[in-house]
């Protein structure tokens, strides 16, 4: 079959309807008229919480939901959910929804930083917000105005987010909380495969023989797919083996048959030590002839420091006697001063060996970007020769109490289980991995394990990174709500990539903004060096989520900025605020999410929304009536220098006058009115469909005016622009009524049929066309078009800049074990790691409102080793401050819990308004990909 | 500044007022706006940011002390809701692989004896069709024939995670009230499962036209 790559790029986009198939219903499985009778109407959906992706079915009578149940249709779950998925039946019945929008005000009724809120009508919120985002162009041009965007969006309203901010203030201030949980995994994937996300699927659970869990908790913070692991150890318990890593002891340990408790940031040298095991002790386990075929070896710079503010920005300046600095205290400067300079420890001295550094040694650290090289085999091998058993089990036993023989023993059979010849093996990984000061390296360490093996990309085999969040994936990632990047793994600093975005934005060539660094972290340092001046929160609780927390409010508080939250219910970051808007939450609007193995989930609207909400999309395409051409489009000079054009003219050529609405432009033209409303016809016939037709509240608008709709299917336009980035490059998604007949579908869709196994030839269409056309005849094709020449050298650095192509290949790094910028020391003498519990999700805003989750856990423990509360003379039940550098809160001492850390650890998980855990956390980040290392500091616990 | 307003969201939105102002050329309203609300009296933590060290009193959590047998049932959340666990887990939990506590009287031949709730017949019902597509067909199930429902007459695996649907409850005051109404199926539908039989392909055929 010769396919040329036109037809084949023609087929893949027709990804035919013909393969949505109408469901027969046999009539001896006839539903009992139960439901029926009782006036339910039974919907399917995806589950509100994390990134397994769970499909639910969602019972509503009278416009509320009565019930969910698991889908026995949805391949993740298959008729069970965990106890947040059937809770989705009350997440939007809490009593302090948001109905309205509230200002603070003075007594007059004016804006008033100091005041305290008022209910105001949505027109006044768009008024204040129109005038704020005016103030903070004139004051900082498009770096002023930012947004805390969400891996919670639903796939249309992150585009509609992107397409405001980006094409109409052409700012890229906008970044989600998902760079707090996937960041290190993406440019893990960017870096080794040259495209993000995963090349296998859930259906790698019940195809392995080994579950190896690296920082990740799956019972707890992705229970479904433990359910699936579960099932599988039980199906074959001799063969199966499941192995949890972990720096302390959680549910994902009660069923392994190996648990490693390991010392916070040693999985790097883990990694490296099974990759040496490979190359020095068994080197008949390389699949040479795939190596050869698919992959090279790489380095990096390791002197790159840790994310943290640098000397000389505004708000670490000046630098006083006392060591403190700007707005930062002498303690707080201890730890962020490691930044420019830090003295290599004896810990990772052998690591550091090979690029010329030795205990003691000042490393002088500089931003160090993406940029890698690529090196020889015989230069990777040099590189792994310090992870000796010896080293690594020194290094890494996380357990004071354990022997030492016998965590050398586990390392062992660790290393063996990979190696293993015919074994098939699995490495899951979440936030251990991910947030991380070397969050990026560890997630290509993962790789290298894998690839060597040949033991990646094949059913039942693979490094398998999880996603947090129910559309990191689908949002974040997919659409590109990152300060970065645009729709389908386009990048904002790529002229090629703005020219199709701007066509298909039809907007004029040179409005995207090219300079995109304002990350998550970075927006709030903005704020605080005073350079943001509008901050729009949209489906998180950036005030709670975010290490350093105490300087963010300050920030926000007292600084000369205008701040919104959009919110179902009041959270910190409502708090926190200026404006609160009240948003639709998930089930009272159409939506879809992606989820961690790239399958795509749309559902529909089944209820109004409560009050005066309005969904996300709805408040960005209301706000985009404020601004026009004119207003906009004018010339801009950034921070750094870079000019972007005025490209007023070249509207007015394309059509727009200077008073033509980015709603126009954007949101409401010609191609969206091709969507059409039709309630007869299915998906829409049945159903609400607020933004484009209006609802019985009758909300008043942007303008004052009952809003009537939209008139158009803004959604299906949203969602099928967005598709048409992908499709034809390896992101292939269904037409947008596909997904309303089936339960999800994996990306690429080419031909109707969705992709299991990525860059595999036998599986993937687009690793066989690439397969074809390179002609090397191997089983797989790693065509990520990312990062695919490089320059060649050794450990230290570039040799010979000049750039060899490396076309569908994959990558092995060569990445040492380092330290984390804070460890513990005499004064504060015990790691801090933060996460979550099962039954609250994030923030807390929505589970701590369902009486049966809120029961279940109504507080943050400080979950510890009983004899590290008998050091401390504390006991079960006591509370104790746990206090950093940076802050302290109060929280009960739990010795008997879930959680069980060895001595010197602590778990305090970050649901609880009131055990507000990250004003003591760090905001150190991996300085590849900008995400905070959540898991370590340096605390000290006392009784309060 | 201690006066944290009680006054609720709802209420407040109720109270807002629109008065006619007619100075403009186009007759706008002018809203009436009051600040009332204060920031502490927003969400769940009720004190300031800026306050750790005497306001701030966590939660205290306080589960059942009733041993197992001893305890009063939890009224499901709604039909087919998991219940929650009404009584002490001290030394049941964690769950291992070899050691699961909560069938010993939870599982359909004890528990009426031993007075438990009795695990349903979906907890021995497989949905998982046996075997995983690799062909390359959609895994996703577009028809019916697809959905495998399959009895088994041991627990499911996927379902020997106990904990990951069922919890118990702390006697802790609730943040807030939650004003979802059950709406149960079953006259027993508080206490009992009624998902069995033909009701679990109940309404997932999400293409037929709605009347």
């Amino acid at each position: 079959m010769s396919l040329s790559r036109r037809e084949f790029l023609k087929s893949s986009a027709a990804a035919s309807a013909a393969a949505a198939i109408g469901m027969n219903v046999p009539s001896e499985l006839e539903a009992s008229a139960n439901a029926a009778e009782a006036g339910w109407r039974w919907d399917k959906a995806a589950c509100r919480f994390c990134g397994t992706g769970c499909g639910i079915m969602m019972a509503t009578k009278n416009g509320k939901i009565v019930a969910v149940k698991g889908d026995p249709a949805a391949p993740v779950n298959r008729g069970l959910n965990c106890i947040k998925g059937y809770f989705n039946a009350k997440i939007m019945y809490g009593a302090d929804r948001l109905t309205q929008p509230l200002l603070r005000v003075d007594a007059n009724g004016n804006f008033d930083k100091k005041g305290k809120f008022a209910p105001v009508s949505w027109k006044r919120a768009f008024d204040e917000m129109e005038i704020h985002i005016r103030k903070a162009l004139k004051a900082s041009g498009p770096e002023g105005v930012a947004v805390f965007a969400s891996g919670q969006y639903t796939v249309m309203e992150g585009y509609a987010a992107q397409k405001m901010m980006k094409g109409g203030f052409r700012s890229n201030a906008i970044d989600p909380n998902a760079r707090h949980c996937m960041a290190s995994a993406v440019v893990g994937f960017y870096q080794t495969f040259g495209i993000d996300e995963p090349s296998g699927c859930y259906d790698d659970i019940e195809l392995t023989d080994t579950v190896v869990s690296w920082g990740s908790n799956m019972a707890e913070m992705h229970p479904i797919l433990w359910s699936r692991v579960t099932d599988r150890k039980l199906s074959d318990p001799d063969r199966v083996k499941v192995i949890n890593m972990s720096t302390y002891r959680h549910r994902t340990s009660d069923l392994a048959d190996i648990e490693i408790i390991f010392s916070p940031n040693t999985d790097l040298a883990m990694w490296n030590y099974i990759a040496r095991e490979i190359v020095y002790n068994n080197p008949d386990a390389i699949d040479w002839d795939f190596l050869k075929k698919n992959i090279i070896f790489a380095a990096s710079p390791v002197n790159m420091g840790y994310g943290m503010r640098r000397a000389g920005e505004k708000s670490v300046t000046p630098v006083r006697p006392d060591g403190s600095a700007g707005k930062y205290s002498a303690k707080e400067m201890e730890t962020i001063n490691h930044e420019m300079v830090h003295k290599v420890s004896a810990k990772e001295a052998p690591a550091l060996e090979p690029y010329g550094y030795k205990e003691g040694d000042d490393m002088v650290n500089k931003p160090a970007g993406l940029k890698h090289w690529e090196i020889s085999f015989e230069e990777y091998k040099k590189f792994l020769a310090p992870y000796t058993l010896d080293y690594v089990a020194k290094i890494a036993k996380g357990d004071p109490d354990e022997p030492l023989e016998q965590f050398k023993e586990k390392l062992q059979t660790l290393a063996n289980l990979y190696i293993e010849k015919g074994r098939k093996v699995v490495s899951f990984w979440t936030m251990g991995m991910n947030q991380h000061t070397r969050g990026t390296w560890v997630n290509t360490l993962s790789y290298n394990v894998h690839f060597m093996l040949n033991k990646q990309a094949l059913p039942g085999s693979g490094a398998f990174s999880l996603t947090g969040q129910p559309s990191a994936c689908g949002t974040a990632r997919e659409v590109g709500t990152f300060c970065h990047r645009l729709p389908a793994d386009l990048m904002v600093k790529n002229p090629k990539h703005r020219a199709i975005t701007e066509k298909k934005w039809y907007i004029p060539n040179g409005t995207l903004n090219p300079v995109g660094n304002q990350h998550i972290m970075k927006i709030h340092r903005d704020i605080e060096d005073g350079v943001v001046k509008f901050a729009w929160v949209n489906v998180c609780n950036a005030y709670q989520d975010s290490a350093s927390a105490k300087h963010w409010i300050k920030a926000a508080r007292t600084m000369d900025n205008f701040i919104v939250t959009s919110d179902g219910y009041p959270g910190i970051s409502a708090m926190v605020s200026d404006l609160v808007l009240p948003s639709a939450m998930i089930y009272e609007k159409w939506g879809a999410y992606g989820n961690a193995e790239r399958r795509t989930q749309h559902w529909r609207q089944q209820v109004l929304p409560v009050g005066n909400a309005m969904s996300d999309t709805w408040q960005w395409v209301e706000l985009s009536k404020r601004f026009t051409v004119e207003d906009l489009w004018g010339p801009y000079t950034l921070r750094n220098g870079v000019k972007l054009a005025d490209v007023r003219a070249e509207a007015e050529k394309m059509g727009y006058s200077k008073d033509t609405t980015m709603f126009e432009i954007l949101y409401a033209n010609e191609r969206a009115k091709s969507y059409k409303v039709d309630l007869d016809s299915f998906p829409q016939k049945g159903y609400d469909n607020t933004e484009c037709i209006g609802d019985s509240r009758n909300v008043k608008g942007e303008n004052g005016e009952v809003f009537k709709g939209y008139g158009f299917m803004l959604h299906e336009y949203l969602f099928e622009e967005y598709a048409s980035f992908g499709r034809g490059h390896g992101h292939d998604l269904a037409p947008f009524t596909t997904y309303h007949k089936v339960r999800g579908l994996k990306w690429p869709v080419v031909d109707g049929k969705e992709t299991s196994w990525r860059f595999n030839v036998k599986y993937d269409p687009y690793a066989a066309y690439h397969a074809k056309e390179n002609g090397r005849g191997s089983t797989h094709a790693f065509y990520g078009p990312l990062a695919k020449a490089l320059s060649q050298g050794n450990l230290l650095g570039i040799t010979d800049k000049k750039k060899k192509p490396l076309t569908d290949k994959a990558k092995i790094f060569a990445r040492p074990y380092m330290d984390p910028p804070e460890m513990p020391d005499e004064e504060y003498d015990t790691w801090l790691c933060t996460g979550r519990v099962l039954e609250h999700w994030h923030s807390g805003t929505m589970t701590m409102r369902v009486p049966e989750l809120f029961r279940a856990v109504p507080e943050a423990l400080c979950y510890m080793n009983p004899k590290t509360a008998e050091e401390k003379g504390l006991k079960q039940g006591d509370l104790c401050w746990v206090e950093s550098r940076r802050g302290k809160v109060k929280a009960h001492v739990e010795t008997r819990g879930r959680n069980r850390p060895p001595r010197g650890l602590v778990f305090v998980p970050w649901f609880d308004e009131k055990v507000f855990i990250n004003k003591v956390c760090l905001d150190a980040t991996c300085p590849q990909s900008k995400q905070t290392d959540y898991k370590k500091c340096a605390v000290k616990i006392y009784k309060a | 500044m201690k006066t944290i307003s009680k006054i609720t969201l709802g209420l407040v939105t109720a109270s807002m007022l629109f008065v006619g102002c007619g100075n403009d050329a186009t007759p706008a309203k002018k809203e009436v706006v009051k600040p009332t609300i204060s920031e502490e009296s927003l969400g769940l933590r009720k004190v300031s940011l800026f306050e750790e060290d005497k306001a701030v009193a966590p939660r205290k959590t306080a589960y059942s002390t009733a041993y197992a047998g001893g305890s009063k049932k939890i009224n499901r959340a709604f039909q087919d809701a998991p219940p929650m666990i009404p009584h002490d887990t001290t030394g049941m939990l964690p769950i291992k692989i070899n050691d699961n506590q909560c069938l010993g009287c939870h599982l359909p031949d004890v528990a009426p004896t031993v007075g438990a709730t009795s695990i349903p017949p979906s907890h021995f019902t497989n949905f998982r069709p046996a075997s995983v597509a690799v062909k390359g067909e959609n895994t996703s199930s577009e028809k019916l024939a697809h959905i495998s429902i399959k009895k088994e007459n041991k627990l499911v695996g996927a379902r020997f995670n106990c904990s990951q649907c069922h919890a118990p409850q702390s006697d802790t005051p609730l943040a807030v009230k939650n004003n979802f109404k059950p709406e149960y199926l079953d006259a027993d539908g508080a206490h009992k499962s009624g998902w069995r039989g033909a009701r679990m392909l109940e309404g997932l055929n999400t293409q037929e036209s709605v009347k």
